[in-house]
């Protein structure tokens, strides 16, 4: 222990024996309800070390030392013609939206355009889509078009991007996906359009989420089991790696998890692991790690409202990253190094409540500023207020989130110093804690014999779900309060409401009607096409999936140029590689 | 017997699933009428073939099940299964999931699927599902499946009451054929290296047959060990026939047939006399009375619990 | 040999919605309040939903959908068991279900609704005093 922190040291003991002691026995408490933190706290901080400088490693003060969004804030509010601040991601996609019938979404992303909202499509498919369905399959009863937007073939895409020509083309808009199980597939519906319109593939920007292996421990959309899985995973990470160099691999999805209940330790533990599972694909398949590494995202590590633990996530998160790729897959490119993240620090989506829902504004902007305070801000006050009734957020909701992240961003003017906790005793000392805690989890993950194996044990699904059983004991408990749910919920207190046009988002006509039509526009494709060319496409396929050297990119692209179906494309792979069956409770 | 329930037993005896479940339920939970529904449909009971599938958590067995129950379904037998899961010592509930792993039998024809928790009480579990194995024989199943991990003396006790025990583990986890030599080698009539398609299949089926190899007990060399791969349903014909060879050596054994029937009586006999005392007790204050004795030193436990016994005898 | 009464509950997944977050929670909280719970995993077909009701034997069956296809889903499992005569068991519906759609679910024959912020508490009270 140096001279100044034994000074301190003492100087501690003093002020909690004359200053802390007396108020403690007031109150007849043996432990303070609260804490302070001295240099104690992080004994042997090497600045340079732990935290250094934005834009550099280990990147835990910010992954950019001049943000696009602070850069142009001023002029951007000059002219005041860009819509959303808040939904605008960091690849430049637009909203989280999908419904219907691919008519239905393509209609929806016109009226977006005329109102000012013309980022790329940000797909939300329906499940079936997700799960490699298609639309007459009896599993997709009641489920076309609902979560998402129905899309068994080509068509489907040539049709929703009927809406991006011109100067939204797709080599100038970007689009994100968010597809796991058959990401190949719609990512090779993709690159089938692009060669359609005469786009070459390396103009195409997007990101498709394609993390396979959460789904097996939350979300749940998973088709094939994890080993098969991941050679898929393997051969977009070539082929993008190869052919469409400005496209992003994947978009990790630690926050699913942490909505599936993990805690913020598990998350992060896990979305390391995950990743470090992905990176090895290429390692194995011989590629160059500075070569993909940049285009690995993450979806977001966020989750609770607890504000300060949040930004040291956040802080822990890009650091433990940038070591992981530095030391254990020895990139060199500082870009390989760098977290990038869809969205930032937010409340949780499972955090709003239906209770008094307005105050699920409260709850995104305190979310949206720990996201200003640790290297966000696009991704602000998330998600808009009305998050819990229902699917579709409406027009004023999202419109009041938009607001609350200007307001962040000009009147608060949240984004003038980077990294503001820097060097606090306790932000270091707490971005300390989680890390270890999550590396501790990580190892433990390791030894299993990493991520596939921890989940064929059963070990993360359960853990997941035994730390989402805790919380909701302490719900329960009032060990953990939520203001209008467990507490402050009684008969004298009011609801607030405002008015919502969630029917202009999605219409409920067209919802309850997407199924029908989906299926008789299905049945004409499956008329009009040469059956002939599917036959054969994806008989080559077949044969291909059996060598696991084989990448099926190609084949796939095959498939779906010749107006194969998602689910015939997907069939195919089931029979050589098995269907994933659950495991544990 | 009442209508009611003599139309029940009628029901499932012409293949109502829903009588069935309902008579598992009455029996389960010993309600009222129980014994004269096992001894209505104890004449057309001993035609199934009960198997004893056990092994340690993570080992496959609900996975196992679910591929070995198509098999048996795809040679046209009807089968019924019995999947045991512990009840919580604290709350008496219980979490029954080895339906999740179970999802390709659950609606398939000829196949009838049933989750038990252990429910604590001791000796209790073993007779229950003896019993519920008898509706299930009555009912017209052809092969019974009981699956439990093997823990508790009570889940063994179960296991014993099969004609054929396979016991079920997987590589690489050498705790796990300690696990195995602690309590049930003893029973196992066949040995299922499962997931064998990971490293060290080789080395568990190596270490199961030194363990056999060890062993004192008569026969243990001959005791098979197959590999399978139940998610993809490898080495699961090979297990079927060597699991009918089991049974079929055991038909002719008659002698292993009439000390299984002597213990279920024994068992039986101990629980009704269990209860008989309890009933007895419980309307009585002896009980009391006796406590209060003991507690104060005025006699001790042993000649009380003679002279109840012999009260009771009488 | 009575012995106290345990009351069986089947949770179950219609549909593709992987959310199981509420339905595992559920599971092991019905649990620790002395239910027996049978879990059924993903992914479950209104037919494979009534199969395991019937099969098991249940008291309660609580569908825990987050989809938006809930008025489907349990329109489907509530026909299915009617049409294996099965009347007496507590059909339960949890998950996101806007507030115009709990008169519908009622009217089906789904006896409660829960939605987001309903303690687990307040479910076993729900079903020990629907549970005769």
């Amino acid at each position: 222990m140096n001279e100044d922190i034994k000074k301190i040291a003492q100087a501690t003991n003093e002020w909690k024996d004359k200053v802390v002691k007396p108020k403690l026995k007031k109150y007849k408490l043996e432990e303070s309800p609260t804490r302070f933190y001295t240099p104690e706290d992080i004994e042997e901080f090497d600045f340079l070390e732990k935290v250094g400088y934005p834009g550099q490693y280990p990147f835990t003060a910010g992954n950019d030392p001049a943000p696009r969004w602070q850069v142009f804030a001023a002029a951007e509010a000059k002219e005041s013609t860009r819509f959303e601040w808040g939904a605008a991601t960091s690849s430049g996609a637009g909203k989280y939206a999908g419904f219907g019938t691919p008519e239905d979404f393509r209609d929806y992303l016109v009226r977006m355009h005329e109102m000012g909202r013309n980022a790329g499509p940000n797909f939300a498919f329906d499940l079936p889509t997700q799960c490699g369905y298609d639309s007459d399959d009896p599993r997709s009863e009641g489920e076309v078009g609902r979560v998402g937007v129905a899309v068994d073939s080509l068509r489907d895409f040539e049709i929703v991007y009927e809406a991006y020509t011109g100067d939204l083309d797709i080599d100038k808009v970007s689009s994100n996906f968010t597809a796991n199980a058959q990401a190949i597939v719609i990512i090779a519906l993709y690159a089938a359009l692009a060669e359609k319109r005469g786009i070459p593939l390396e103009k195409l920007r997007g990101t498709p989420q394609n993390d396979i292996l959460k789904e097996y421990v939350a979300r749940g959309t998973y088709i094939y089991p994890p080993g098969p899985a991941l050679r898929l995973f393997r051969d977009t990470l070539v082929f993008c790696t190869e052919h469409m160099p400005n496209f992003n691999i994947t978009s990790i999805g630690g926050y699913h998890m942490r909505e599936a209940g993990a805690t913020r330790e598990q998350d992060l533990a896990y979305s390391m692991a995950i990743g470090a599972t992905y990176l090895q694909t290429g390692i194995d398949a011989g590629v160059d790690i500075d070569s993909y590494a940049p285009h690995f995202t993450v979806n977001a590590f966020g989750g609770s409202m607890e504000f300060y633990k949040e930004i040291a996530f956040q802080r822990a998160a890009r650091r433990m990253w940038a070591t992981m790729l530095k030391e254990r897959f020895g990139a060199k490119n500082p870009r390989s190094m760098m977290l990038r993240q869809m969205g930032g620090a937010h409340m949780g989506y499972i955090n709003a409540t239906l209770q008094r829902p307005l105050n699920n504004l409260t709850r995104a902007v305190i979310g949206g500023m720990a996201d200003g305070m640790s290297g966000g801000i696009p991704f602000g006050a998330m998600p808009p207020w009305d998050e819990p009734l229902g699917l579709g957020h409406s027009l004023e909701a999202q419109q009041l989130g938009h607001d609350a992240t200007r307001i962040m961003i000009y009147e608060a003017k949240l984004g003038e110093v980077l990294d503001p906790w820097a060097g606090s005793y306790f932000m270091e000392s707490l971005t300390n804690e989680i890390e270890n805690a999550a590396k501790e989890e990580f190892d433990r993950i390791e030894e299993m014999g990493g991520f596939v194996a921890a989940i064929e044990n059963g070990y993360v699904r359960q853990a997941i779900a035994r730390s989402a059983y805790e919380r909701q004991k302490r719900i329960e408990n009032l060990e953990e309060f939520i203001v209008g749910v467990n507490c402050f919920a009684g008969p004298h207190e009011l609801n607030v409401m405002t008015e919502r046009s969630v029917d202009d988002v999605y219409s409920a006509e067209l919802l309850a009607t997407a199924g029908q039509r989906k299926c008789e526009s299905l049945a004409l494709l499956k008329k009009e096409r040469n059956d002939k060319d599917v036959a054969r496409t994806l008989k080559d396929l077949k044969s291909a999936a059996g060598n696991e050297e084989e990448n099926l990119m190609p084949y796939i692209i095959e498939c779906v140029k010749v107006y194969a179906t998602l689910q015939e494309i997907c069939d195919v792979m089931r029979d050589v590689f098995g269907e994933y069956k659950t495991g544990n409770i | 017997m009442t209508k009611e329930l003599e139309d029940l037993i009628n029901e499932m005896e012409e293949g109502s699933v829903r009588a069935l479940a309902r008579l598992i339920t009455m029996i389960e939970n010993r309600e009222k009428g129980w014994l004269e529904v096992m001894k209505a449909i104890f004449p057309n009971t001993g035609r199934a073939h009960v198997i004893g599938i056990t092994g340690p958590p993570g080992a496959g067995k609900s996975t196992l099940t679910d591929t070995l129950t198509c098999e048996l379904i795809a040679r046209d037998l009807s089968v019924g299964v019995i999947a045991v899961d512990p009840s919580s010592p604290f709350s008496g509930g219980a979490l029954l999931g080895d339906r999740v792993r179970m999802k390709e039998i659950s609606t398939m024809k000829g196949v009838f699927v049933r989750s038990m928790a252990t429910r604590g009480a001791m000796g209790g579990l073993s007779l229950a599902v003896r019993d519920v194995i008898k509706v299930l024989d009555a009912f017209g199943k052809d092969i019974i499946l009981i699956e439990t991990v093997g823990v508790g003396q009570d889940e063994v006790d179960v296991v014993k009451t099969a004609d054929a025990v396979m016991v079920v583990c997987v590589p690489g986890m050498g705790d796990n054929i300690q696990a195995i030599k602690a309590g049930i080698m003893e029973i196992a009539d066949i040995f299922v290296v499962n997931k064998a398609d990971r490293e060290g299949s080789e080395r568990a089926v190596l270490d199961i047959r030194l363990m056999l190899n060890m062993s004192t007990e008569k026969g243990s060399l001959n005791i098979p060990i197959l590999k399978t791969v139940a998610t993809k349903g490898e080495g699961i014909a090979e297990l079927v026939t060597n699991l009918f060879e089991v049974l079929e050596s055991q038909e002719r054994e008659t002698s292993w047939r009439e000390e299984r029937i002597r213990e279920e009586l024994m068992s039986l006999l101990d629980k009704a006399i269990a209860h008989h005392v309890h009933v007895k007790l419980g309307r009585n204050s002896k009980l009391d009375t006796a406590v209060k004795q003991v507690l104060a030193r005025e006699r001790d436990p042993y000649s009380i619990v003679q002279e109840m016994v012999a009260s009771f005898v009488h | 040999m009575e012995q106290d009464r345990n009351i069986r509950v089947l949770m179950a997944k219609p549909g593709l919605d992987g959310h199981e977050r509420g339905a595992r929670v559920l599971a092991y909280g019905l649990r620790d309040e002395g239910f027996e719970v049978i879990y059924t995993g993903l992914r479950q077909t209104p037919d494979q939903i009534a199969a395991a009701v019937i099969q098991e034997d249940v008291d309660v069956v609580g569908l825990s959908i987050l989809s938006g296809a809930h008025l489907a889903m349990a329109g489907k499992v509530i026909e299915k068991l009617k049409g294996q005569r099965v009347k007496d068991v507590l059909v339960l519906v949890g998950g996101v279900i806007p507030e115009e759609d709990i008169p519908k679910l009622k009217e089906m024959g789904v006896a409660g609704v829960f939605t987001s912020g309903a303690s687990i508490k307040e479910i076993a009270e729900f079903i020990r005093s629907h549970v005769s």
